[in-house]
């Protein structure tokens, strides 16, 4: 007697694929996250102990609380302060900028007067990146060498280093 | 003279849906190339700058957030990098943090995410920590600005 084979088909079946893909995008969609992935990058000096920049060989921006600013003590709008620099740079180049902050301001404050600082090297250039300001011995002037951002803890160490309470 | 109306045919009203599959599979793998586990997901409010720069892969992140009440404390949370970020409840915390990653690797970056309206003093802490860990570089999150702003 001869039985008859049973012929088992060899196929995937693919119906739901399309949900499963489905299913993955939308966990794709709802995990990846479109986070802020860009900033404001600085370095810090090797050695924190004692800044190395002296107040009276430098520009001071102070940021106080409510977002206002002054450069050496005097009142600036935040408009002027390139300006500021900008003149100052030209007869000394290597002139370094110290950001104070005022504990009681905020933090965006801060930034929004650091941020001016950076785009000198953009203020200063013209759309070729070349520069349009040269400094007393006729060299190109483009950005701020050293911005110098110390902590409340750095300048009170500096102050009670030259005697000031 | 009549004209004879014959039978108009309409035209059937489908969608073509045989590439739909290829198109999901495109968008998939999309996601898959671009899934990016992010490992501090307190939301805030960046400031906005001009000048910005990519910052590394698996940088450090310390993340410090305003409180829901204004009388509760600030919520500081640190991250390696490559794990969900933990919170902080001191300085001292983030030294440790800080000294700890860098012996691992003196060259590793830190994200600092703060928000806007954070007291400065706050970021003072967490930057003079920094410094204090000896971490060579840092960057400050933040989001595009534009004319607008």
């Amino acid at each position: 007697m001869r039985i008859k084979k049973k012929e088992v088909q060899s196929e995937i079946f693919t119906g739901s694929m399309a949900d499963i893909s489905f299913l993955l995008i939308i966990f794709f969609m709802i995990t990846s996250a479109f986070s802020a992935d860009r900033g404001l990058d600085f370095a810090l000096p090797e050695d924190t102990d004692t800044p190395e920049i002296k107040q009276e060989d430098s520009i001071d921006v102070h940021v106080l609380r409510g977002g206002a600013i002054e450069i050496d003590g005097a009142g600036t709008p935040l408009e002027g302060l390139l300006p500021y620099i900008l003149d100052k740079l030209k007869q000394n180049p290597e002139k370094p900028v110290i950001l104070r902050t005022d504990p009681d301001a905020t933090y965006g404050d801060m930034i929004r007067t650091f941020d001016t600082l950076r785009t000198a090297k953009i203020e200063w250039s013209d759309a070729d990146g070349r520069p349009l300001h040269m400094d007393v011995h006729g060299k190109p002037l483009i950005e701020i060498q050293t911005i110098s951002i110390p902590t409340r803890r750095e300048i009170e160490n500096l102050w009670s280093m030259l005697g000031i309470q | 003279m009549g004209l004879i109306r014959g039978r108009e045919r309409k035209p059937a009203g489908q969608i073509f849906t045989a590439s739909m599959a290829d198109i999901v599979f495109l968008l998939l793998v999309f996601f898959i190339v671009t899934y990016k586990v992010e490992v501090d997901r307190t939301k805030m409010d960046l400031p906005d700058t001009w000048i910005r720069s990519k910052v590394p892969e698996k940088a450090a992140v310390i993340s410090i957030a305003p409180p829901d009440d204004i009388t509760a404390p600030l919520t500081v949370r640190v991250s390696t990098g490559e794990e969900m970020s933990l919170p902080v409840s001191t300085t001292e915390e983030v030294v440790t943090f800080a000294s700890t990653e860098v012996a691992r690797d003196p060259n590793k970056e830190f994200i600092i995410k703060a928000d806007e309206q954070v007291p400065y003093e706050h970021v003072d802490a967490v930057l003079d920590a920094l410094k204090q860990s000896k971490v060579k570089n840092i960057y400050l999150l933040s989001e595009q600005k534009t004319v607008k702003d």
